[in-house]
């Protein structure tokens, strides 16, 4: 969140830019919006009362709408429950209609929880607006936790080609959970496969919970104290349940549980007071049924941890951004974690997964923005030389943005993670290139980029990008008639096409010429590799493991080799803890735990 | 062997002297609990890093060690006394009916001892109750951890009331002779009793017995404590329907080992050649060495099933055990106790009291090493084995060690302790040996007749 801007609103300026557009796209005064904003965010504040802020704006809302319908003192408790979202909502309760479901995430919040966007309507003592701001993104895309009923299902693709094994997520896992020293919730080992066919990938595993539908570990619990959470399917543990017997340790196939043997490194205090600033202590969080559970951050002496895919972050402690990351994901340099919804077909994971090539492609493909591109292209001329020229873009990457788009077919930019947001970049992007005139559909521009064959010679190839004086009337008029004729028409219409109905044309081509999916596909892999595999961990054990990898599969016979760092070494490694305390990485937790073993032999069975 | 009538006055001699060698055993029992008691309080207050243990996968240790190989081998232990007891009342096998009551109460002291290793096994036993309990209608449903602590419970609630059915009879006949300082003691152990009660306590301590006998193989020894690892696919040395059986022959075999040891001793300390006969010892011998059959046979069927075309986890895990010590040593302790009793039927003049002892003694020690490479061995080769370069090293920890002493400590002292309150010896089994043979009658021939035939008869 950025606090230096000079925007009123908590999200920033660039939120404040956004919603600023969207009162201009509607026929209402965005100065009299934007001024009223401004003075609901003073409400929330305290500065302001709200009886003031009626009647500082009451016979401006009158003449602008007519009626001002909006809470009064009388109505602010009925008002609070009814916090609308957005600035459209906000809007139609002044032309009093009001009467839009209420989203069950708004009742949740409950009569004291902020409101939303510019409708800023809050208690005053409550500081919770911004941690709510996007939630209509969230619901409606991720199907965020609050959504409940088994639709979230958190989850991670891991492509374990594109780990280049520098354990960033070991220490940013560690560190964001103060864990103790060895206790590596997130684990990284390169492995030897006696077994497997050759292959040119990397042995590699990046290891955190799998997180299990069908979790052994919490099967076995005596206590219930390992559950899964109903709202988003984390497996988690409850710390002042969880009685110590380490059962769902052994039950785990995978051995990603990590026990605390001793008293931590760092108390609970240390950590409540590092996330100070934070909506939570980054400890305890809601269990969806309204009660606090302590499952997060590191685990008090005598009961059992592991990873946790941050449920802290996942409800919005952490800021409304952090819903939909993990801290290893965040910390991955080639974006090899894909965190998100599992139940979500457009989320990152899934998306990644799905179209492997093309994931790696969007994760190393910069697409200059819109508004860069506008910019650059401004004067340039129209053919593909000029505007890869003028865009500094070279062939490549203007080709495997395309193949990006042509691979994405109808669910290009669907979801809400950064997959969708990087497919958003690159339909902006040609968008842009399109709208500067280079037809970006066109067989000849394509062909040119590896994406089409080569138009047929017998055809006249120009015309298209030139010929752009649409006429409109005449088209529809063509267009009518044509449908009339029927299909059998077509291939003999090109002459009448040739006079002047480029439009009619245009859809002509798009009908004989289909972008060239596989030869897109083609080119991503060529970019990107596709992996040697996709799999999940030992499914045969029944677990329904909600981590997807992609690449080589350890095979019955795979085995660690040393040392266990990767890119790089765990002893090399340190990371931060909530005390300021650097703490040195350790690959062999047995190392550290045998410093309090009575009478340690130094011998082992 | 003494020819000396069985007579009351034998079996109070316990509650009624009290010598030397007695405080000495004492204090040395409780010095070996207190030990441990003092290593358990420091583990109580630096945590369970002071054992030897840690995270099975890249925490390069095992996660249960010694401390759960021991409850396994106490509960064994104890199991297998209570099968015996209510053998010998259900099937009439009047001839242990000296020793039963000292199974019984070995199954108590096991069970203790078991239970006890389940508190110091864990990193928060405070919440027992409100985490266990409070859950309990939930976890009962699926965690075999829970069905454990129901089982064993049932169990002990169940021994104790077949032990505090049968000594009714007993200590109102000798109340006299008891010591008046036990008297709330007696008084409400024989609360409401009248002599028409006998004929309905003997019918339903049958009853009981029958349960004891329904629910072992089933539900104890032979279910749920084999099923906290049998039930487990990642763990192909543990995963499998033999662990079942094979858990209720390493039961039987040890608590008949208990039972021997124990009869030895008090055959020993109050002069009870009369009573606990070597007729009873060779008994049990055979019994043990037809347990001790039964405990290979099913170990044979693991090794050759692990090794014949094994897939890659299973075959790592049965290679081990050809080589591991921890596995060959125990299994070559049986096999030579096998082959002990199997000489003595042939040569009955191999039989003596001290080899029957060392017979138990090494089945005792074998079961429990055999137990503890059962527990670490499933972590040193799960079916997820890649953690290679963080192996699991173990090595139980001083404290741990000391909890074996201290638990056969406690063992000791309950025994110790109870001798000195109620007879060990059933005043049932005094008359039945003054019934069955008289007076003057040489007990030594016919009995050696019977051992070797009654196991035979029972297999």
């Amino acid at each position: 969140m950025s606090a230096d801007d000079e925007s009123f609103h908590p999200l920033g300026e660039e939120w404040e830019n956004d919603l600023e557009g969207m009162l201009d796209d509607t026929e209402y005064d965005t100065d009299l919006g934007m001024a009223m904003a401004e003075d609901a965010m003073r409400v929330t504040r305290g500065e302001l009362s709200e009886a003031d802020f009626h009647e500082k704006y009451h016979e401006e809302v009158l003449e602008e709408f007519g009626e001002d319908n909006r809470p009064t003192q009388e109505a602010y408790e009925k008002a609070q429950e009814e916090a609308k979202g957005t600035v459209g909502r906000m809007l139609s309760r002044f032309d009093g209609d009001g009467e839009e479901p209420r989203r069950d995430v708004m009742k949740k919040m409950g009569a004291g929880a902020a409101a939303v966007g510019l409708g800023a309507w809050a208690t005053v003592d409550d500081g919770g607006q911004e941690a709510v701001a996007a939630q209509d993104e969230e619901d409606d895309e991720s199907g965020a936790p609050e959504g409940g009923e088994g639709d979230v299902q958190w989850g991670m693709a891991i492509d374990l080609e594109r780990c280049d094994g520098c354990l960033s997520c070991v220490t940013a896992c560690s560190s964001e959970n103060n864990l103790d020293q060895g206790v590596n919730w997130m684990y990284v080992l390169e492995f030897e496969d006696p077994g497997a066919s050759s292959s040119t990938s990397r042995n590699r595993l990046v290891r955190p919970c799998q997180h299990c539908t069908d979790a052994p570990c919490e099967k076995v619990c005596p206590t219930t104290a390992r559950h899964t959470r109903d709202s988003d399917g984390l497996v988690l543990t409850d710390y002042d349940v969880c009685i110590g017997c380490r059962y769902c340790q052994v039950a785990c196939p995978y051995g990603v549980n990590y026990f605390q043997w001793d008293e931590p490194d760092i108390s609970t205090d240390e950590i409540a007071e590092f996330h100070e600033d934070m909506d939570g202590d980054h400890m305890t969080t809601d269990d969806g049924y309204g009660s606090e559970r302590w499952v997060d951050s590191r685990a008090p002496r005598g009961v059992m941890s592991k990873c946790t895919m941050c449920p802290t972050r996942q409800d919005g402690q952490m800021g409304d951004e952090m819903v939909g990351t993990t801290a290893c994901e965040e910390a991955c340099p080639p974006d090899a974690i894909q965190f998100g919804n599992m139940h979500n077909e457009s989320s990152d994971p899934q998306k990644y997964a799905d179209n492997p090539a093309r994931g790696r492609t969007l994760a190393q493909i910069n697409p200059p923005s819109a508004d860069e591109l506008e910019e650059d292209l401004e004067g340039a001329d129209e053919d593909l030389e000029s505007v890869l020229e003028a865009a500094d873009l070279d062939e490549e990457e203007l080709a495997l943005m395309i193949a990006v788009q042509i691979t994405g077919g109808d669910e290009m930019g669907d979801g809400d993670g950064d997959v969708a947001d990087l497919e958003n970049d690159v339909t902006e992007a040609l968008a842009a290139i399109e709208s500067h005139g280079l037809g970006l559909a066109n067989q000849e521009v394509l062909a040119e980029l590896d994406l089409a064959d080569e138009p047929d010679l017998d055809e006249p190839a120009d015309g298209d990008e030139e010929g752009v004086d649409v006429d409109d009337e005449d088209a529809d008029a063509d267009d009518e008639a044509e449908d009339e004729e029927g299909e059998d028409e077509e291939e003999n219409d090109d002459d009448e096409e040739e006079n002047g109905d480029d439009e009619e044309e245009e859809d002509e081509d798009d009908e004989a010429f289909e972008p060239d999916e596989e030869a897109a596909q083609f080119l991503l892999e060529q970019f990107a590799g596709t992996p040697a595999s996709n799999f999940k961990l030992l499914e045969e054990q029944g677990t329904n493991p909600n981590i997807i990898y992609l690449g080589n599969e350890p095979g019955p016979q795979a085995e660690q080799t040393e040392p266990t760092g990767t890119g790089v070494n765990y002893e090399d490694i340190s990371y931060e803890r909530a005390d300021g305390e650097s703490v040195e990485a350790v690959d062999n937790r047995k190392d550290v735990l045998d410093e309090g073993t009575v009478g340690d032999a130094g011998v082992s069975l | 062997m003494s020819t000396k009538s069985p007579t009351e006055a034998d079996i109070l001699r316990p509650i009624q002297n009290v010598s030397k060698t007695y405080f000495i055993m004492f204090a040395v029992a409780a010095l070996a609990l207190g030990a441990f008691l003092i290593g358990w309080a420091y583990q109580l207050q630096q945590g369970l890093v002071v054992t030897g243990l840690s995270d099975w996968g890249s925490g390069g240790g095992v996660t249960w060690g010694l401390y759960i190989g021991a409850f396994i081998w106490w509960v064994g232990i104890a199991h297998g006394g209570i099968i015996l007891s209510a053998a010998v009342r259900l099937l009439g096998m009047d001839r242990y009916m000296p020793v039963a009551r000292l199974a019984e109460l070995l199954t108590l002291a096991g069970l203790s001892a078991a239970g006890f290793y389940i508190l110091v096994h864990m990193g928060r036993p405070d919440r027992m109750v409100t985490s266990v309990l409070g859950h309990y209608h939930i976890t009962v449903n699926n965690s075999p951890l829970v069905w454990d602590v129901t089982v064993i419970t049932a169990y002990f609630v169940l021994t104790a009331t077949y032990l505090a059915l049968t000594i009714r009879y007993d200590v109102t006949r000798l109340r006299d002779q008891l010591p008046d300082r036990f008297d709330p003691v007696y008084d409400g152990l024989t609360l409401g009793y009248s002599e028409k009660e006998d004929q309905i306590i003997d019918r339903m301590v049958w009853w009981v017995a029958l349960a004891i006998i329904i629910m072992a193989p089933l539900l104890l020894h032979g279910g749920v404590i084999p099923w906290l690892f049998a039930v487990l696919p990642n763990y192909p040395g543990w995963f499998g329907a033999v662990q079942g059986p094979q858990f209720l022959t390493i039961a039987l075999t040890s608590a008949i080992s208990g039972v021997i040891l124990l009869s030895a001793a008090f055959r020993w300390a109050y002069d009870w050649d009369h009573i606990i006969t070597d007729d009873i010892f060779r008994g049990l011998l055979l019994w043990l060495g037809f347990f001790c059959l039964l405990f290979l046979w099913l170990q044979l069927q693991q090794l050759t099933a692990g090794s014949f075309h094994p897939t890659v986890d299973h075959g790592a895990a049965t290679a081990s055990k050809f080589s591991h010590p921890l596995y060959v040593g125990p299994i070559l302790g049986v096999l030579g106790v096998l082959g002990f009793i199997f000489a003595t039927t042939i040569r009955p003049s191999l039989f003596t009291k001290l080899r029957a002892m060392i017979a138990g003694v090494i089945v005792l020690t074998a079961t429990l090493l055999e137990k503890l490479y059962f527990v670490l061995s499933g972590f040193w080769y799960p079916t997820f084995s890649i953690y290679e370069a963080t192996p699991g090293d173990y090595f139980p920890s001083a404290i741990e060690i000391s909890s074996l002493l201290g638990t056969i400590g406690l063992v000791v002292l309950f025994f110790l302790a109870v001798a000195k309150v109620i007879p060990v010896v059933e005043l049932h089994a005094i008359e039945h040996l003054r019934g069955d043979h008289g007076h003057g009658h040489e007990p030594e021939h016919e009995p050696v007749e019977e051992s070797t035939k009654q196991p035979e008869v029972e297999a």
